[in-house]
């Protein structure tokens, strides 16, 4: 056990007498009343939408206001709430807003909230019911779950592991962080169950797709994680989601596929309103930013050409193992990797980082890639 | 009476079934995004801005052009294309597998998603499911071309 109270109340006379106190007499202390706290009469700005987070930017219990440095609240007293004295260090590793803050991180939130689903009863297993993929489709459709599957452990594991380190005067991304594990705690759930419906089980883990997870787990700061966990990894994996469906073999894939990817792109935006937000208000920390991106992108260049997933997408494209299957397969998965390299330097450069295709390797490889393809007679 | 493809009346009549399947709409829960739909007819376009929010399409316009700074995305083919995708709808009573919007506009051959801001451009991933939905309530319509 970590942590220890510093009192035995079990063995504290006074804190029992008192308690016994409370009990033979009904006496209250009522200190608690005397707070002196803002009294405010938020409404909900649209009815339809409900009483949101957004309603509730008000006075010292907003977020408007939240400063740089959060320096007076360092345990779990949520923001506005009078803190008395005895409240213990909760010990945050982060209560620098431009660590972690987003514009519209709330409705982020809220969107959240609304557009959750439910990997038992939102997709239509009964539909799988007589589908029965050819060998070759039936496995690489298997292996494309089994890669996602891994990727979406990780996924839950690493917003999960922040969250305790995170200021609870952020409550709105906190929460925001909360419901991205959820998210990620389903979509492992979506593709191990899809998965096992393929009648082939699970095939292979990947060791370089684990290698570059692991590297989104083991950020030493939350920008860093959230840089190449939200910006690059789910970049991409959003562009993944959206390729899987288009390849998708029935339409429960592609209901699967179209609900996951709702997720990821709502994970995105908070990446890149994050992004913005710290070069907007810091433009200092462009430099870090740029170290984050070496070494996110490295690794989400080795995840994404991970043997496991390339030819289970060059099969699931090309429809089989024949040579022409292989050439058709080849072309379409080219033309997706291509897509998602394009997408990340769009994105980048529209939250304000355009000199990044200058000296990203990454963006290098995306020439090579080009041109390799122009060679094959692949139409881009 | 058949309702005209491509007309801001289309529009309409899919905006009064989202509010009559209301239920379905919460569960898949807000949708908050601007888009504008553009139909080639002749060589020439005719172009729609959609406004959804909440739960409900809010808003439906026709206007000469689409400015992109103003949406968040912008989808937009052939007739011939639209008309595939609603006939489609209205057999199988929702897109089959090759008529779904991000199977028709994956690689922009059929149907095209143009957009200023990949951040606009990602809305129409957010709400996919009930943009989709949104469409395959054309199989509730008589349409014509």
């Amino acid at each position: 056990m970590a942590y220890l109270s510093t009192t035995n109340f079990t063995e504290d006379k006074d804190f029992i007498d008192k308690w016994l106190y409370t009990i033979r007499t009904g006496e209250m202390d009522l200190s608690w009343m005397k707070s002196a706290t803002e009294k405010i009469s938020p409404e909900e700005a649209n009815p339809r939408r409900g009483l949101t987070y957004r309603d509730l930017n008000l006075g010292t219990y907003g977020y408007t206001d939240i400063p740089e440095k959060v320096r007076a609240n360092r345990s779990y007293a949520p923001r506005g709430a009078e803190i008395p004295d005895g409240v213990p260090d909760a010990q945050p590793w982060v209560s620098r807003k431009s660590e972690l803050w987003a514009f519209n991180t709330e409705s982020y939130y809220e969107e959240a909230m609304s557009r959750q689903w439910n990997a038992t009863t939102d997709i239509p297993w009964d539909r799988l019911e007589g589908v029965e993929l050819p060998e070759v489709t039936g496995k690489a459709l298997s292996q494309l779950m089994t890669f996602l599957t891994e990727v979406e452990m990780i996924a839950t594991d690493t917003p999960a592991m922040w969250l305790p380190r995170l200021n609870p005067d952020f409550i709105e991304v906190r929460s925001f962080i909360a419901a991205q594990a959820m998210d990620e705690a389903r979509h492992a759930e979506v593709f191990r169950k899809r998965a096992l419906t393929t009648g082939w089980g699970l095939m292979q883990a990947s060791p370089i797709n684990e290698m570059a997870l692991k590297h989104l787990r083991d950020a030493d700061s939350f920008s860093e994680m959230s840089v190449a966990l939200h910006l690059v990894a789910e970049g991409n994996v959003l562009t993944m989601f959206r390729f899987s469906e288009y390849l998708s073999p029935t339409d429960v894939d592609k209901k699967i596929f179209r609900l996951v990817m709702q997720d990821e792109a709502r994970h995105v935006g908070y990446g890149m309103q994050h992004f913005k937000y710290v070069l907007d208000h810091f433009p200092e920390k462009r430099e870090v930013l740029h170290a984050h991106l070496d070494e996110a992108e490295n690794i989400s260049f080795a995840g994404a050409a991970a043997t496991e997933l390339t030819e289970s997408f060059i099969i699931l494209a090309g429809g089989g193992l024949k040579k022409e299957n292989i050439e058709q397969g080849v072309r379409v998965t080219t033309q997706f990797n291509l897509k998602q390299m394009e997408e990340h330097f769009e994105r980048l450069d529209k939250c304000g980082m355009p000199e990044r295709k200058e000296r990203s390797k990454l963006y290098k490889m995306y020439e090579m890639g080009r041109a390799a393809a122009e060679n094959a007679g692949i139409k881009l | 009476m058949a309702i005209s493809f491509p007309s801001t009346d289309y529009f309409e009549a899919l905006k009064a079934q989202m509010a009559a399947n209301e239920e379905k709409f919460r569960r898949l829960g807000f949708i908050d995004t601007t888009f504008g739909v553009t139909v080639g007819v002749n060589g020439k376009a005719r172009n729609f801005i959609l406004e959804f929010e909440v739960f409900d399409l809010k808003n439906v316009s026709e206007v000469p052009a689409i400015d992109l700074k103003k949406v968040d995305f912008q989808i937009e083919g052939d007739s011939q294309v639209w008309r595939e995708m609603i006939e489609n709808i209205r057999r199988n009573g929702e897109a089959d597998s090759a008529h779904d919007i991000n199977t028709l506009a994956h690689f922009g051959e059929r149907l095209k998603i143009v957009y200023d801001d990949p951040d606009g451009h990602d809305k129409l991933y957010r709400f996919m499911e009930s943009i989709q939905e949104f469409f395959d309530l054309s199989s509730k319509l008589e349409v014509s071309f």
